[in-house]
Parts: structure tokens; sequence; C-alpha cells
């Protein structure tokens, strides 16, 4: 792969870039409205391909904090339609690494050494991308390490970064700015708390240590004496990444071991600890040789406060949803019907939400779920598809922490289907 | 007292000096004076005040060299990563001296900008170092020599050189991150354009067309 040796953080230099992007947009729609003159059956699937090409584009090019934002809503798939999905989905792997000069001046500045004076031995060429930063291979005193970089500047251009992905979100989402602006806010701090990797290895040893009694679930080392606000070093994590494990014919039994162990970790993260590892997407689990789920990148940490925990999951495994007047009292706590909705509007939502929450805690309702059953996963993105179609929806609801606790569940899912896996969903308790 | 460890001393003292008051010492006698050495011992090290000036910069250049050349990556860098190595390891080497090197950027005058006394010899060994670099750029196929340009290369690579020492010194943010950028940035600008280009395909095919077509006329 081509090295970039920068990332565009002026502000100027991304403007441009999305200008770029933006100029592309418009020609595609162009194009798709020339088309249907002659072609009145053409869907917007053939269009809706192209602007997902040219802003992946755009995005890969930009890196940092774009980046994360076409992963992130790549997550939401629920949101999306199906070709922004497949383009987005690209962006969890392999972005372009940075110089290996600059590499060295990192560890100059924080640690008054370079690289190969601190390792033993040091891959000055990365292994893979971070989003916001590349990871390299190292060894010291027999131990592999996996030591993660972060770009230079990303922290600083994150907020201008947000502000020009704005416009797209908006068109993606068909949001008005307003509506927006809470959810962009807190996707802003989440983002800016990913950029502490101090916080960050504090946080994964916080994690590992409260999993440990978890089976199957393995956490690396971190070795905070050898991490700086830039530089993360932990132990090289063994195995192969989702989709080269998957590509090796895994047994049933293996991927239900798997996706065992990414449930019970994922509910006795929400349910006891009460905060969640907040980014499920594939790049960050190892399968490791022995069957075990690894778990990398503690830097996206979502609390669940008492007041979105307790309506939240009174409604998904409690029995409210058979009790309307809770339901809707439940709505109106976590702000999904609104003070000013009047009796209609009510009605309206409490319909289209308890369907929607019905479908999605489907794994819940008994014992054990497949998640082989594709047809679950399709209902789902097809209601949701279903839902922005409707201008009732083109109006955010739901209070902010819905944007990560929404992306950490549907990843999950997302992740549990690939698998193929079933799984026992009451046995968090027992973890 | 051996010679060199003299030489270090006066030039320490002499940087001293001129941090401290922020202007150079009035006469190389008062200065010598005050040191406690006899100002002739001054005239076996250095000839006037510019030239300990630009010993005290050959040093930091010699410093930079081996700090970047005695790492293991170095060898197997491209041009285009040798010359970030070098910017790098300058701006890293030179926040020891951080003072002192606003000083000397500060008491230049405009006219002066890219070519102030200072720095005459610091020049020389950079332009030999990237010569060095560039050469080993086109025998890769990296950089694309172009007749009369070719020559140019070297100093376009001394002007941000002086560019970056001027923008590391108005810098601000948290541990110089932007002069980290501003160099990856502007690094990869002056390779872009040293290498092959649409450019040179065009020169190439305007002088097919001027033998081969309008010449037949």
């Amino acid at each position: 792969m081509k090295e970039q040796d920068s990332i565009a953080t002026g502000k100027v230099e991304r403007s441009a870039k999305f200008v770029k992007t933006g100029i592309k947009v418009g020609g595609n729609y162009l194009k798709h409205y020339t088309k249907k003159l002659f072609d009145a059956d053409l869907t917007k699937d053939q269009l809706n391909q192209d602007n997902a090409e040219d802003i992946y584009e755009s995005l890969s090019e930009l890196k940092g904090s774009a980046l994360k934002v076409a992963q992130m809503l790549s997550m939401d798939k629920s949101i999306m339609p199906k070709a922004y999905v497949d383009q987005f989905s690209k962006s969890q792997y392999n972005a372009p690494p940075l110089s290996g000069p600059l590499i060295v001046r990192t560890f100059s500045k924080y640690f008054g050494k370079t690289p190969d004076k601190i390792f033993d031995t040091f891959d000055i060429k990365s292994s893979n991308a971070a989003s916001i930063g590349q990871v390299h291979r190292a060894t010291k005193d027999g131990k592999n390490l996996a030591i993660k970089i972060q770009y230079p500047g990303v922290a600083e251009s994150i907020s201008s970064d947000l502000k020009l992905v704005k416009p797209f979100a908006f068109r993606l989402l068909g949001m008005s700015e307003k509506e927006l602006d809470i959810y962009m806010k807190e996707v802003e701090q989440k983002m800016v708390e990913e950029t502490d990797y101090i916080l960050e290895v504090q946080q994964s040893k916080k994690f590992a240590e409260a999993c440990q009694s978890l089976k199957n679930v393995v956490f690396p080392a971190y070795y905070p004496e050898l991490s700086s606000p830039r530089i993360i070093t932990m132990d090289w994590v063994e195995g192969l990444h989702l989709k080269e494990w998957l590509a090796t014919n895994p047994t049933q039994e293996q991927r239900n071991t798997i996706g065992q162990a990414l449930w019970d970790f994922y509910n006795f993260q929400m349910h006891t600890l009460k905060e969640v590892h907040a980014d499920p997407h594939p790049g960050n689990f190892i399968i490791t040789p022995d069957c075990k789920l690894g778990v990398l990148d503690f830097g996206c940490v979502k609390a669940l406060p008492m007041d979105f925990y307790t309506p939240y999951f009174s409604l998904i495994i409690g029995d409210t949803l058979n009790d309307k007047a809770k339901t809707i009292q439940c709505f109106r706590e976590l702000e999904m019907i609104l003070d000013k909705d009047d009796a209609q509007a009510i009605d309206f939502y409490y319909n289209w939400y308890q369907k929607m929450i019905r479908l999605f805690a489907q794994p819940y309702i008994n014992s054990s779920f497949d998640f082989s059953n594709k047809q679950f996963m399709q209902e789902l993105y097809t209601f949701g598809e279903q839902l922005t179609k409707m201008p009732e929806f083109k109006q955010a609801r739901g209070v902010k922490h819905f944007i990560y606790v929404n992306r950490t569940n549907f990843g999950l899912y997302a992740i549990l289907s690939e698998l193929d896996a079933q799984i026992l969903t009451n046995q968090y308790a027992n973890a | 007292m051996p010679n060199i460890e003299q030489k270090e001393k006066i030039r320490a003292a002499y940087i001293d000096y001129v941090l401290t008051h922020g202007e150079r010492p009035a006469t190389v006698y008062v200065f010598m004076k005050e040191l406690g050495i006899a100002e002739e011992d001054f005239y076996i090290h250095f000839s006037t005040f510019d030239s300990v000036d630009a010993s005290a910069w050959r040093v930091s250049f010699n410093h930079t060299l081996e700090a970047i050349t005695t790492q293991d990556v170095f060898a197997g860098y491209s041009s285009r990563e040798k010359i970030l190595a070098f910017y790098f390891g300058l701006v890293e080497h030179l926040k020891t001296n951080r003072s002192y090197v606003t000083w000397c950027f500060k008491s230049t005058s405009k006219l002066q900008f890219n070519n102030p006394p200072y720095l005459t010899d610091f020049k020389k060994m950079f332009e030999d170092f990237a010569n060095e670099v560039i050469q080993q750029g086109i025998s890769s196929g990296e950089i694309i020599d172009r007749k009369l340009i070719s020559d140019k290369y070297k100093d376009a690579l001394w002007v941000q050189l002086v560019f970056i020492i001027h923008f590391w010194i108005d810098d601000n943010s948290t541990e110089f991150e932007k002069t980290d950028e501003a160099i990856e940035k502007g690094v990869n600008i002056t390779f872009d354009l040293m290498a092959q280009s649409p450019l040179d395909s065009m020169v190439e095919y305007g002088k097919f067309l001027w033998r081969n077509v309008a010449f037949k006329k």
C-alpha cells in the first residue's frame, strides 16, 4: 500500500476535499436524474452506490476523525441504505500509514529515545490502521507487543472536522442542523476522549480487570510506562480478525463459543458495569488460536446513566411493553415521545416505537436465539429503512445516549449474525 | 586546557551571554575578560562573533545528522523519508536551544532571510547532505532528473528548512505538533513536485511534436 504521509489537517485543505466530494455527489444526482429521464424504472440504488463511493474516497483520504465518522455511520446500518453500508464497511480496515521519520519523532518526543532504543525490535512499517492512529509490531524482553501511535493533529482537528461532516450527515440522515446538534456534541465529546491515550490505557486496564471472570474473553496487558498521550504499548494478541477467521471455516461449535463470549461480554458490561466498549466493529476483535475472543481498543467507552438504563432495559428485557401506559411513560423518559406531541402523535409514535423495540428485543424473548436466521437482520434493516422514509421520523428523537447504545447494539447483532452463532441469551446473569 | 574543551567553553559562554543580555558582547576583549581567558585564545578558535554563531550551527548540523544516521531504520529510508528524518531530527535537537535559535532568527534582518551569516556553513553542509539524498532519489527513480531544474532541488529543500525553523519559532501548539504537520505536508509537496508529473510528460510530448510535426512544414 502506498504510504500517505500526511492527513489533510488544515481546515482549508479539508474543506477543499469535502467541496470536491460535494461536487461529485451533486454530479451523481445529476447523472441519476438524467438517466431517469430515459429510464423511469431506475431505482436510487445506483445513485446511493455512486455517492457512497465518492464520500468514502474523500473520507479515507482525510483519515482522522472523518474516518471515524464513516465507521460510525457504517455501524448504524439500520438507518443507512445498503450501498452506503457496503462502502463504509471498507473504512473499517486499512487506511494508509504515516511516514517512518514521524513515528521516530513521536517516540523521541515523548520518551527521549527512538523506538529501536526502547524496544528490542520495532517494525517501522505499520501492520494496520486504527482510524486515528496506526499499529506497529515490536518485541521487548521476549514479549510480542503492539504499539499504537496516534496521528498528530487529530485531537485538534476533530471539531473542525465534524463541522465539515455535518452537511453530509444532514443529507444522509435527512435531519436539520438544530436536531442533529445534540448528537454531534455527544459524538464530538466521545471522539475527543478517544484521542486521549492515557485515558484509554486506564480504561483498558479497568475493563480487563472487571471482566476477568468472563469465560473465553481475553485482554492484552497494557504497559503504562511505555505509553504516552500519543502512544499505547500493549501485548500483541495472536490470532485472526473476524473476517479472516470466518474464512478458515470454523465449526458451528466454535462460532457459538465466540458468539457467546461476545454476548456475555456485552451484557456483563451493560448490566453489571453500566459502561460499555462502544466500538464493536469487527477490527476491534481478535480470535485467538485457542478459540477465545480477544478484545482491543477501549478508547470509546459509553457510560449508561440510570435514568437511561432503567427505562431502556425495562422495555427490552422487562414486560413493560405489555402495558401501554407504562410503555408511553418510558418513551417519554427517553424523549422518544415529546411533551409537545398531541394525542394522535403519541399514538403514532407509540405504535411504531413499540414495533421497533419488539423486533429489536427478539433475541431476548426466549432463552436462546439463532443469529444465523438472516431474516431477523433483514427485518431490522428493512424496518429501519422504512422508518427513515417516513416524514415523521425525519425529526430526531430520543436522548443523546441512543447514538452510542444503538451503535453498540447493532454492531453486536451484526457481528453475531456474521458469525451465524446460536446464543444462550439469558446467560449473562450467570457470567 | 585542551583546545577542544576551551572552544566548547567559549562557545557556551558566548551563547549564555547572548541569552542573558539579549545581545552580543560589546567586544571580544570584554567578553574574554569576563570569561577569565586571554583574548588571543579566542582567535585560536574563532575570528569574530559571527564565526562563533556559525560554529554553534555547525554543531547542530552534525548532531542532527549523527542522531538520524545512527538509527537502524535510516539506511532503509527513501529520499523523502531521509529529508523528513533530517527536519524532524533538527527541530528535535533545536528544542534544547530554542531561545538561542529564536534570538538568532529574530536578530536577522529581512534581507538576509534565507541566508543569514551564521547559517553559511550550516547551509553548505545541508546542501551536501541534500544533494546526496537527491542523487539517491534520482537513481532510484523517486526523483526525476530535469535539465537545469535538478540543480535547484537542493535550494528548494533549503528554503523549506528555513521556513520550518521560522514556523517552529512561532509554533505554540502542545509539543510543537503543528510543526510536525508542517514538516510532513511540506516535504510531501516538495517531493511530489520532484517526482515524475504530468507536466514532464507534456514537455516530452511537446518536444516530440516539435521535432516531428512542426518541423516538417
